[in-house]
C-alpha cells in the first residue's frame, strides 16, 4: 500500500489529538508526585515507627504490584466493592500514576537525602541554625543535584508508562495508534506513535542534561 | 451480461445433472412412497463457519452440517449429499433443482422470500443492548441519551453509529470490557452480540445482574427450499421436534450461536 499526504495528516492529527492528552497525564502526574513523593520519604525515614512501618509496608505494596493492576482497583474498585459508581477513567489514571510515581520518588529523595553526610546537619547545630533551616538552606540543594540522574531516568519511564492509560479506555497516542487497525485496517500508524515518544524523550534528555551542567558549581 | 451467463451456465449444469440422474435413481423412486426411497438430501452450500467447514481432518462438519444430517435421518433420506454452490446465483440453481435446498446460514430477507420458500428462522444472530437488571425491568426502548460502551469497531459499535441514535459512544478493547462497564456503572448500557451476551450474563456468572434489553440489529437464518417445495413444512415440524428433544441446544452450544425459540 501507499500512503499517500492525506492519509499522513489524518493520522498525524489523530495522534497528536492523542498525545496531548498523554502530555496531560504527564505534566500533571509530575506536578502532584514530585512533592507527594518528598513528603512520603520524610515518613519512610521518620523515627515515629507508627508513622515509618506503614509508610513502608505502603511503598511495598505499590512498587510490588503492576501499574497496570493498579489502574483496574482505582478505576473499577469502588463500584466493585461498595457499588458507587467511582471515578471516570482520566481522574482515575492521575491518582492512579501520581501514587505509583511519588512512591518510586520518595526512595530516590531518601537516597539523595542519606547520601549527605552527618556532618553537615552537626556543623548546621553548632551554627545555631534549626534544624528544618538546614535542611533547605544546606542540604536540599545538594540533594537535588544528586538525584537527577536517578530522576531523570524515572520521569523518562513515566513518558511511556502513560500508554497503560489506555487499559481503562482513555484516548492517549497508542490508542489513536490502533484505532487505525479496526477502523482502516492500517497498521503503520501504531508504529508511528513512536515518533512522538522519541521527540518528547528527546527534549527531556536535553533538558536533564541542561540542569545537570547547572549544577556542577557545588562541586 | 455476467448474471445472463450464470443462468445460461446454471441452467448447462441442470440438464447436465438431470440427465446422470435419470439413468440411476427415477427408476427405483416412483413405486411406492415407504421411508427408505427417499433419495439422498441435496444441500447446498458455502465454506462458512461455524455453519459448514472443514475440520483439521479435512471432513465437513459445522452446525449445518450435523442440523441437516439430524434432519435427514429423522425425514428418512438415505443420507445427505453436501455440494458446493455458487452464493450469488443460488436461487437460481435452486429452481432449477440443482439442490434440495440452500441450508447455510442463510439470512431471512425479503429477497430470499420473493425467490425460495423459506423455513421458520432456526438460529439468529443480533447485536443486543445489555443494562443492568433493574433497567431491564422499567423497559427500554432505545438507547438515546444513554452512554453505551461497545468494542471498537465491532459490529456492535458499527450498530450504534449505524442507527444515527443521539447516545455517548465508548469505544472499549473488547466485548468483556464494556460487560464491565456496565457491570461497575461507568456507561449505562453496552451493545455486543447476542451469543456473547448469553453466555457471559449466564448464572454464575459476574455478570449474572445484568440483563438483555433491546435488539438494535437483528438478522435470523433459514433454509430456503425450491418455491412451493412440500419440503418446507415438512422441514418447520421436524425443527420443532428437534428443538424440543435438545438436539438443537447442544448444536448451538457446541458452535456457541443462539437459537430461535
Amino acid at each position: 500500500m501507499s500512503i499517500t499526504l492525506n492519509d499522513l495528516i489524518l493520522v498525524g492529527t489523530k495522534l497528536a489529538e492523542g498525545f496531548n492528552v498523554t502530555l496531560q497525564i504527564f505534566a500533571l502526574t509530575l506536578l502532584f508526585a514530585l512533592p507527594l513523593g518528598l513528603i512520603i520519604s520524610f515518613g519512610s525515614m521518620s523515627k515515629i515507627a507508627i508513622i515509618k512501618y506503614p509508610i513502608k509496608l505502603f511503598i511495598w505494596i505499590i512498587r510490588g504490584t503492576p501499574l497496570m493492576l493498579q489502574l483496574l482497583v482505582v478505576y473499577y474498585g469502588p463500584s466493585i466493592l461498595f457499588g458507587v459508581k467511582g471515578l471516570s477513567n482520566f481522574p482515575a489514571v492521575i491518582i492512579t500514576f501520581v501514587i505509583n510515581y511519588a512512591c518510586y520518588f520518595s526512595e530516590i529523595y531518601r537516597g539523595g537525602i542519606e547520601s549527605v553526610p552527618k556532618g553537615q546537619y552537626e556543623a548546621g547545630q553548632v551554627l545555631g541554625l534549626k534544624k528544618s533551616q538546614t535542611f533547605f538552606r544546606i542540604v536540599l540543594l545538594q540533594v537535588v543535584k544528586h538525584i537527577v540522574p536517578p530522576m531523570s531516568n524515572e520521569i523518562i519511564t513515566l513518558v511511556k508508562d502513560t500508554s497503560l492509560a489506555r487499559t481503562i479506555m482513555l484516548y492517549e497516542v497508542i490508542w489513536a495508534g490502533q484505532k487505525f487497525i479496526t477502523s482502516r485496517g492500517w497498521l503503520w500508524p501504531l508504529f508511528a506513535t513512536a515518533v512522538f515518544y522519541l521527540l518528547f524523550c528527546g527534549i527531556l534528555t536535553l533538558l536533564f542534561g541542561y540542569i545537570e551542567k547547572k549544577l556542577d558549581y557545588f562541586n | 451480461m455476467k448474471k445472463l451467463l450464470s443462468l445460461v451456465l446454471a441452467l448447462c449444469l441442470v440438464f447436465a445433472l438431470a440427465a446422470c440422474g435419470g439413468n440411476t435413481e427415477d427408476v427405483v423412486a416412483p413405486t411406492d412412497a415407504t421411508e427408505e426411497s427417499r433419495g439422498t438430501l441435496v444441500v447446498g452450500m458455502t465454506i462458512y463457519e461455524p455453519m459448514n467447514y472443514e475440520d483439521e481432518n479435512g471432513e465437513l462438519t459445522g452446525f449445518d452440517t450435523e442440523f441437516a444430517k439430524a434432519f435427514a435421518e429423522k425425514a428418512g433420506f438415505d443420507g445427505v449429499e453436501f455440494i458446493e454452490i455458487d452464493w450469488g446465483t443460488k436461487f437460481i440453481a435452486l429452481e432449477a433443482g440443482e439442490f434440495d435446498c440452500v441450508w447455510n446460514g442463510m439470512t431471512i430477507t425479503e429477497e430470499a422470500k420473493l425467490n425460495a420458500s423459506v423455513s421458520d428462522p432456526y438460529v439468529k444472530n443480533a447485536q443486543v443492548v445489555v443494562v443492568n437488571g433493574e433497567k431491564a425491568a422499567e423497559g427500554l426502548t432505545s438507547i438515546e441519551g444513554l452512554t453505551v460502551a461497545a468494542e471498537m469497531g465491532s459490529a456492535g459499535a458499527a450498530a450504534v453509529t449505524d442507527s444515527g441514535v443521539d447516545c455517548n459512544l465508548v469505544e472499549v478493547d473488547v466485548q468483556t470490557t464494556a460487560l464491565l462497564q456496565v457491570a461497575t456503572g461507568k456507561a449505562d448500557a453496552c451493545v455486543i452480540d447476542i451469543t456473547m451476551a448469553q453466555s457471559m450474563l449466564k448464572e454464575g456468572t459476574d455478570f449474572d445482574s445484568l440483563a438483555i434489553a433491546m435488539e438494535l440489529t437483528s438478522e435470523e437464518y433459514g433454509v430456503a427450499f425450491k418455491k412451493g417445495s412440500p419440503l418446507v413444512d415438512e422441514f418447520n415440524t421436524i425443527m420443532a421436534e428437534l428443538m424440543a428433544d435438545g438436539t438443537l441446544d447442544a448444536l448451538a452450544e457446541k458452535y456457541t450461536l443462539a437459537l430461535v425459540k
